[in-house]
């Protein structure tokens, strides 16, 4: 199998590149071989080829730069997005999905147009919060942390509910965003080392049954302290 | 008379508040909703100094104002670095008379680097040291450029810039301006020609984007950067680290002034030529400096040496959420060539607010404790199982690494296993329940 991490030098601001190796070990530890490819500004690639495809999180700066790389991939994105390929957008990079994203100058990029949300960015407050996040298709919820300085308006359809943290804007307590199998969400850095059971997911819509779950010991008692410690967190702040 | 008053009511909260042993921000605060503008009302010393980034600023502070006390000048300094504009505040109108003048030679202020563009609106530093941009707390501070902005905003003309010239972010600050003083190490024989790091935040240009080059790599992306499009690259040194023996313990600045190091790391030596870059702008002689330098052991107990039954070993304090802290501390267990074992706790990430956010882990190169001088790691604390993910993605072998949630229980197995010298790795938030164990060397 072939993963593809995206703008690995570029968009790999909270120890997002883990994801990959997360992937990486689970699809091992069922058996696939696995090969995976590190590309960034500039390089060729055929995005058809790879199983997984992920990007991470940057700075707002380093975000307009893959805005205008990526934009020769928008026609193979759209294709993998509709083909069903699994993918995942973490931190600002889902931003780049979008049809817009505003800086906090005002001055408008164009997105990808693949949704038609827009980010809006600010510079006067980093919006930063642990979070809590439900969703229809996994048993348990997800823990993590969200860190931002965008809102992002007119996602219908989003990934996750908004338990403890931060939604796509305001109070919204909807979360990211989801078209077919392509995931994207604000959380930033590992968040699928984070979440054992997210991971298991995504590996099982890659392979197609489900995968091993080997050798994950230390993450699955990992994300049971977080969610015990976010949960005593909500307690505390709902009193 | 507001003034007046201000004053008097800032020194008497601060005067019952040592009593009390209370911290040092209350006083400044209700000096501030008193007078807002109190800090541009009193007269400043001849050299206002204000030094701010990720990391060092205490130590840096700590050594400036050692320096320069020890050549005969009075210095007013935030010792308790309390750094936001409340604290800023209490050390201004506490070395002030109550006609407000400060009556030191040179006011010294560590700045927090978030919040420098509030307190330097109303005092214009003369020189302003900025020692580096790094990942630290990100949970509060965003990233690295975010923070580049927020101490933008706090320069003002007429402060000259003490900059560190390797650090490709903060060289940026020196860009259109004439009169920078840059500081940084020429090659040193610790150098690398490739980057030993986590993560590459010196892979672009922080002015146009394009791909950076390395001639050499002090520390992470810490180097001779050199911009592959625009020409932004290394600045020349006007003060310089011109050698350093880390397993000797010494270092040399300028080519002539040798200083032997207390402690062996490259942050120390940094921090250093900082204090040394300041205290020549100040007038002071370079010999004096060294002198002064010299096995100069901070005071400010992030470096604690102890005693645990028959075991030695020293707590090197790091910063949780600071990646490049705690790689400065591997890089000090990984080069001690007698041999010895290391110890990371992580059990509370702040102590100052919550989060459970333990990405940061990741950023940290624990690779480097694949070393033959490393021998055991016990890894200990609330969040052990994410420091056991996270080691379970390095090369060290898994019979080397043992685990314990329970800090006591760690601290236990060390102090009945073996007796070779002890690294302690660990936060402020956390070293207190590590020290509670052992015996404090005096």
């Amino acid at each position: 199998m072939k993963l593809l991490h995206l703008y690995h030098d570029i968009m790999n601001l909270y120890g997002d590149y883990a994801n990959v190796l997360a992937m990486q070990r689970i699809l091992q530890n069922s058996g696939e071989t696995v090969e995976v490819d590190k590309l960034s500004l500039g390089c060729e690639a055929r995005l058809d080829q790879y199983d997984f495809i992920f990007i991470g999180s940057g700075t707002e700066r380093n975000q307009k730069v893959v805005l205008e790389d990526i934009r020769r991939f928008r026609d193979d994105l759209k294709r993998c997005m509709d083909g069903g390929k699994v993918m995942l957008f973490t931190g600002n990079s889902f931003e780049l999905l979008g049809k817009t994203v505003t800086d906090a100058d005002g001055r408008v990029y164009d997105g990808l147009g693949l949704f038609g949300f827009t980010s809006e960015e600010q510079n006067k407050t980093r919006m930063t919060a642990d979070a809590v996040f439900g969703c229809g298709f996994l048993d348990s919820e997800l823990v993590g942390f969200v860190n931002k300085c965008s809102r992002c308006r007119g996602i219908e359809e989003p990934l996750f509910e908004v338990k403890l943290g931060l939604g796509n804007c305001d109070n919204d307590k909807g979360e990211g965003v989801r078209a077919e199998n392509l995931f994207g969400t604000h959380l930033t850095g590992p968040v699928l080392m984070k979440n054992p059971h997210f991971l298991i997911y995504l590996a099982s819509l890659i392979l197609n049954r489900a995968p091993s779950e080997d050798g994950m010991e230390f993450v699955k008692a990992g994300f049971e302290v977080t969610l015990s410690e976010l949960k005593k967190r909500m307690e505390k702040e709902n009193n | 008379m507001k003034r007046f008053f201000t004053i008097l009511i800032c020194k008497l909260l601060r005067f019952v508040g040592g009593l009390l042993g209370k911290g040092s921000s209350l006083p400044g605060q209700v000096a501030l909703k008193l007078c807002p503008d109190i800090l541009s009302r009193v007269e400043l010393p001849e050299y206002i100094i204000a030094v701010t980034g990720s990391n060092g600023k205490t130590s840096t502070v700590e050594m400036i104002a050692h320096i320069l006390q020890k050549n005969g000048k009075t210095v007013a300094w935030n010792r308790e670095g309390s750094n936001q504009i409340e604290g800023v505040t209490t050390l201004v109108l506490s070395s002030a008379t109550l006609g407000g003048k400060v009556r030191s030679d040179v006011l010294l202020i560590e700045s927090d680097e978030r919040f420098a563009r509030y307190t330097f609106r109303y005092i214009k530093p003369t020189h302003y040291v900025i020692t580096n941009l790094y990942r630290d707390q990100l949970t509060r501070n965003g990233h690295p450029e975010w923070v580049y902005d927020a101490i933008a905003d706090s320069i003002h003309d007429g402060t000259r810039l003490i900059l560190n010239a390797d650090d490709p972010l903060v060289s940026r600050f020196g860009a259109g301006k004439e009169d920078v003083i840059w500081f940084g190490a020429d090659r040193l024989s610790s150098d690398t020609d490739t980057l030993e790091s986590a993560y590459n935040d010196g892979a672009y240009c922080p002015v146009c984007k394009a791909p950076m080059t390395y001639s050499s790599y002090h520390y992470n992306h810490i180097g001779h950067f050199a911009c592959t499009k625009c020409g932004y690259k290394r600045h020349d040194t006007d003060y310089a680290i011109t050698a350093v023996d880390l397993d000797r313990g010494v270092m040399e600045i300028d080519g002539k002034y040798r200083i032997s190091l207390a402690l062996k790391s490259l942050y120390n030596i940094y921090n250093i030529l900082a204090a040394y870059t300041v205290a020549r702008v100040v007038g002071v002689d370079g010999e004096k400096i060294a002198a002064e330098m010299g096995d100069y052991v901070l005071k400010n107990g992030r470096v604690i040496t102890f005693t645990l039954g028959k075991r030695k070993g020293t707590l090197l304090t790091s910063k949780h959420e600071n990646s490049i802290s705690y790689d400065q501390s591997l890089r000090v267990a990984r080069d001690y060539k007698e041999g010895c074992d290391v110890l990371i706790i992580v059990d509370a990430v702040s102590r100052k607010y919550f989060t459970s956010d333990v990405s940061w882990l990741w950023d940290i190169d624990f690779d480097m404790l694949d070393s033959p001088n490393v021998g055991e790691i016990v890894l200990a604390g609330k969040y052990v199982n994410d420091l056991a993910a996270r080691f379970d993605y390095t090369g060290i072998p898994k019979d080397r690494i043992k685990l314990f949630a329970d800090i006591p229980e760690a601290v236990d197995h060390l102090e009945n296993g073996g007796e070779r010298y002890i690294y302690a790795i660990t936060c402020f938030s956390d070293k207190a329940k590590f020290l509670a164990r052992v015996k404090e060397d005096q």
